[in-house]
């Protein structure tokens, strides 16, 4: 190169060096790195699975199975993903804004509880139409409700809303266990504890009479509301803003403190939306151990997904297929059920290494 | 006859994909001398030094060290080798103290702590450096940790060392201990190479000088004696820089000022008085100079102009609005656009591009509406990249990953540009920029001071406050020394003033 002409261009060096990181593997071959991490937890699953003495050709068949074998199979991983979903678009939401949001398990569980209440509250003899638009909406607003708690201790004293969402979950978890041994027992439940079934004219009606609850179009359709909302208005951009740097945020003049809690906020109203359609779609009732560890689930969905509703979909599915596979497991290879969580825990450090190594390079 | 080189680089080609960032550039640098590397950001100075300390492989050309070709594959070889390097963001630990830093660097240092630290104190004895040993990192000023580290490279036996751009944050007086410190290492018998793009320093120590240009060398290591200023900058840039407009319009003082400030007193992170009852205007069309060595309320004063500091007393007024202390958005509605003292920590917004940071000025408000019209904003972001006085990188680069030097030419830029201009508060606006991209930043400030805005500008170089500002207000430990007509001053009045603050 001879001395270059117009040296008043870009400065060399900073174009080259500009340039090798837009070139880097992860915009393009983002999807194939996702791919590799996936491949790569199910690989050291097997090799697990190896250890135990099962056959882990087998037993991954044998989840599959379980969970595309059939269309009911399907159905049941499609359903379970549902709240997953939610679960990972409230967490999704307050990343944005450099929020982490753990609380969505209690936030799933306080709307499923407000839903349920809301129910009680109308009576069986109200019709569908008005009963499960009102539910899903009380417990929308109690999952904001339940996060808000955070948000407004993380700007007026500091506390940290990781601890508060998650602390938060146990005493959700409590309210619903009180609730359904104490004031809400279904009293024909022959000493179970739980509540009284909802009447199936307040049960979310399925599609096309199989086995899918319409709440799973509204969770498609909550996410892509969600990645309007976040990619597409001024309020998503100032979420990106104060998550990015919150100083170079408020020097330009965004408020800050209550972007924070808006985002939380609304990461509970969709998770509060999400318990509302669990509750309404598949549990008909509540009982202590309905959604256990759905809103942690939707937590790794989201860092899956690294905080796009969009992906959080095929992240919250996958997820939600491995759920449902696990199932299986007992039977196939004698091995618990919660087995599959060793899989979703490989899954996550697997994808979260590959994201930090993103992180550094940009 | 003079010595044979300690280290020759020749014929060094590197190349970045297509681009080609060194050209065949021979250097060479032989004990008890200073070679000056000269030369525009992007030149191709920092690749050529990353190539002699290992970071770099060269495709091309060859290292020798006492005659002998050697390849480094990484900086541990060049080090063993006796190649120090001081980068230009020190590579110390904050945490950690003088002694822990240079441990973990020099190997066979002794285990006992008291003979460690007797053995650094007398290092730096020799080299005419003081240090305390056991101090924390983070309790030193950026001038002694650039000791710390110089000294780490000594004590590691280097044989030659290199420094990029190590004036680049130091207050005059700082410079000039560092230059000291340089010309005694070299009279030891070290071999010096300097970066930088400053002449005066250049001239001041260097025995050689080399300039590069584009990746090519332009100027081969000559006696800067040989030059003129104007020379060395021509050879640099390949233009010739166009001098500053020597007659300007007098300050109109009847107007409206663009920014009162009155019995201001601001507290700093630690707790203690940062500015004390400071009290000054600047008037409509006026460029203030605020000058002093860092640390002495320039930042606090800054960001308490801004509505930034909620604890601030005092009154604040920007074009007539009345900025309430903590309410960043009284300011920036009265016209105030800010340019910070670390606009990496300050105005740097982590994935986002620079497209999107040329709306974050809290003016151009993308927020006004529920949508973003990016269609328009990169319409209009297209145009400002190509009227900007500065050379703007893409605007879909992603800002945290660019050097500072183009950081800062974007939050230049965006501020050049606001609408509704009426006080620029600039922190080192020369920060990080080549001497082409200065001059075409004074001139701006200029255009702006003329259209009736005021400017209120931190800055520790006095060559470029006397060549600029209007009246300089010089700050010392808070309170204001004074306030002075550059026309009638002198920079050793300036500079007693910032040290003593007071006239002599």
């Amino acid at each position: 190169m001879t001395a270059s002409d117009d040296v008043l261009s870009l400065p060399a060096e900073e174009g080259i060096r500009e340039g090798l990181r837009a070139w880097r593997p992860g915009n393009a071959g983002g999807l194939a790195r996702w791919v590799a991490a996936v491949l790569g937890a199910f690989g050291v699953y097997a090799m697990f699975l190896v250890l135990q003495g099962a056959d882990p050709v087998a037993v991954l068949a044998a989840m599959a199975d379980s969970a595309i074998g059939d269309a009911g199979s399907v159905a049941d991983t499609l359903e379970r993903a549902t709240p997953l979903l939610f679960g990972a678009l409230a967490v999704a939401v307050p990343a944005r804004a450099g929020l982490f949001n753990i609380g969505g398990e209690g936030q799933l569980l306080i709307g499923a509880v407000a839903a349920a209440g809301t129910a009680r509250l109308l009576g069986p003899d109200t019709a569908g139409a008005v009963a499960l638009p009102a539910m899903a909406l009380v417990g929308g607003l109690a999952g904001l409700g339940w996060a808000l708690i955070a948000g407004v201790l993380r700007v007026t004293t500091s506390t940290n809303e990781a601890i508060t969402t998650l602390l938060m979950n146990y005493i959700a978890g409590l309210i619903l266990t009180w609730l359904v041994f104490g004031p809400w027992k279904d009293p024909d439940s022959l000493g179970q504890a739980y509540s009284t079934r909802l009447p199936d004219s307040q049960q979310l009606p399925s599609l096309a009479g199989g086995d899918l609850h319409t709440g799973v179009l509204v969770g498609l359709a909550v996410a892509a509301a969600t990645w309007l909302l976040l990619r597409r208005t001024s309020w998503g951009f100032q979420l990106r803003v104060v998550g990015g740097n919150s100083e170079a945020a408020r020097r330009a003049g965004l408020r800050v403190s209550r972007l924070q809690v808006a985002a939380l906020a609304v990461g509970g109203l969709l998770a509060g939306l999400g318990g509302a359609m669990e509750i309404t779609g598949v549990e008909e009732r509540l009982r202590p151990e309905m959604m256990v560890g759905f809103g942690f689930i939707g937590f790794l969905a989201s860092w899956l997904a690294r905080h796009d509703p969009l992906k959080a979909v095929v992240a919250a599915v996958v997820l939600g297929g491995i759920a449902i596979g696990g199932n299986g497991l007992k039977v196939t290879a004698g091995l618990s059920g919660s087995a599959v969580n060793i899989l979703m825990a490989v899954l996550l450090l697997a994808v979260l290494g590959w994201a930090r190594r993103d992180t550094n390079a940009a | 006859m003079p010595p044979e080189a300690v280290l020759a680089a020749r014929g060094i080609t590197m190349r970045f994909g297509d681009v080609v960032a060194n050209d065949g550039v021979d250097f060479d640098v032989r004990p008890g001398e200073v070679h000056a590397l000269l030369g525009e950001n992007g030149a191709g100075k920092s690749t050529l030094m990353k190539v002699l300390y290992g970071v770099n492989q060269p495709q091309e050309g060859d290292l020798r060290i006492d005659g002998d070709t050697v390849v480094f594959t990484s900086p541990v070889h060049a080090r063993r080798r006796g190649i120090g390097m001081v980068f230009q963001d020190l590579r110390l630990v904050p945490a950690l103290t003088v002694h822990e830093n240079i441990a973990l660097a020099v190997p066979g240092m002794p285990r006992a702590r008291d003979a460690a630290h007797a053995l650094i104190v007398d290092a730096g004895q020799s080299h005419g450096i003081t240090v305390d040993p056991s101090v924390t990192i983070r309790q030193l000023s950026l001038a002694e940790r650039q000791q710390v580290e110089i000294l780490r490279a000594l004590m590691a036996e280097a044989r030659v060392l290199i420094l990029d751009e190590p004036t680049s944050a130091l207050a005059p007086q700082e410079v000039d201990a560092l230059l000291t410190t340089i010309a005694a290492l070299r009279d030891g018998g070290l071999a010096i190479v300097l970066i930088t793009h400053k002449l005066r320093e250049a001239r001041e120590v260097a025995d050689r000088v080399t300039v590069l240009r584009g990746g090519v060398v332009v100027v081969a290591g000559r006696n800067p004696a040989d030059f003129t200023d104007p020379e060395l900058v021509q050879h640099m840039v390949g233009v010739t820089v166009p001098r500053l407009p020597e007659d300007r319009a007098p300050v109109a003082r009847d107007h409206r000022p663009a920014l009162e400030v009155a019995q201001l007193d601001v507290d700093g992170h630690d707790g203690r008085r940062a500015v004390s009852d400071a009290t000054f205007d600047v008037a409509a069309g006026e460029i203030l100079g605020v000058a002093g060595v860092s640390g002495n309320g320039q930042r606090e004063l800054a960001d308490a102009v801004m509505g930034l500091v909620a604890s601030a007393e005092g009154r604040i007024v920007v074009a007539g609005q009345r900025v309430r202390p903590g309410q960043p958005r009284d300011a920036l509605d009265g016209g105030a656009v800010h340019l910070p003292e670390d606009p990496v920590s300050d105005s740097v917004v982590g994935g986002l591009t620079v497209l999107e940071h040329l709306v974050l000025d809290g003016r151009v408000h993308p927020w006004g509406s529920l949508r973003v019209d990016w269609a328009g904003i990169e319409k209009e972001g297209a145009l400002l990249r190509e009227a900007a006085p500065l050379n703007l990188a893409p605007l879909k680069s992603q800002m945290a990953t660019l050097s500072g030097g183009n950081i800062q030419r974007v939050l230049l830029a965006r501020a050049f540009a606001a609408d509704g201009l009426r006080l620029l508060v600039v922190a080192y606006p020369a920060r990080g920029l080549d001497i082409a991209s200065v001059r075409a930043t004074q001139t701006e400030l200029l255009r702006l001071r003329a259209e009736g805005v005021g400017i209120l500008m931190v800055s520790e170089d006095l060559d470029e406050l006397f060549a600029v500002a209007d009246r300089i207000m010089v700050l010392h430990d808070g309170h204001v020394a004074g306030i002075v007509d550059p026309a009638t001053t002198t920079r050793e009045d300036v500079g007693r003033l910032m040290l003593q603050g007071a006239p002599a």
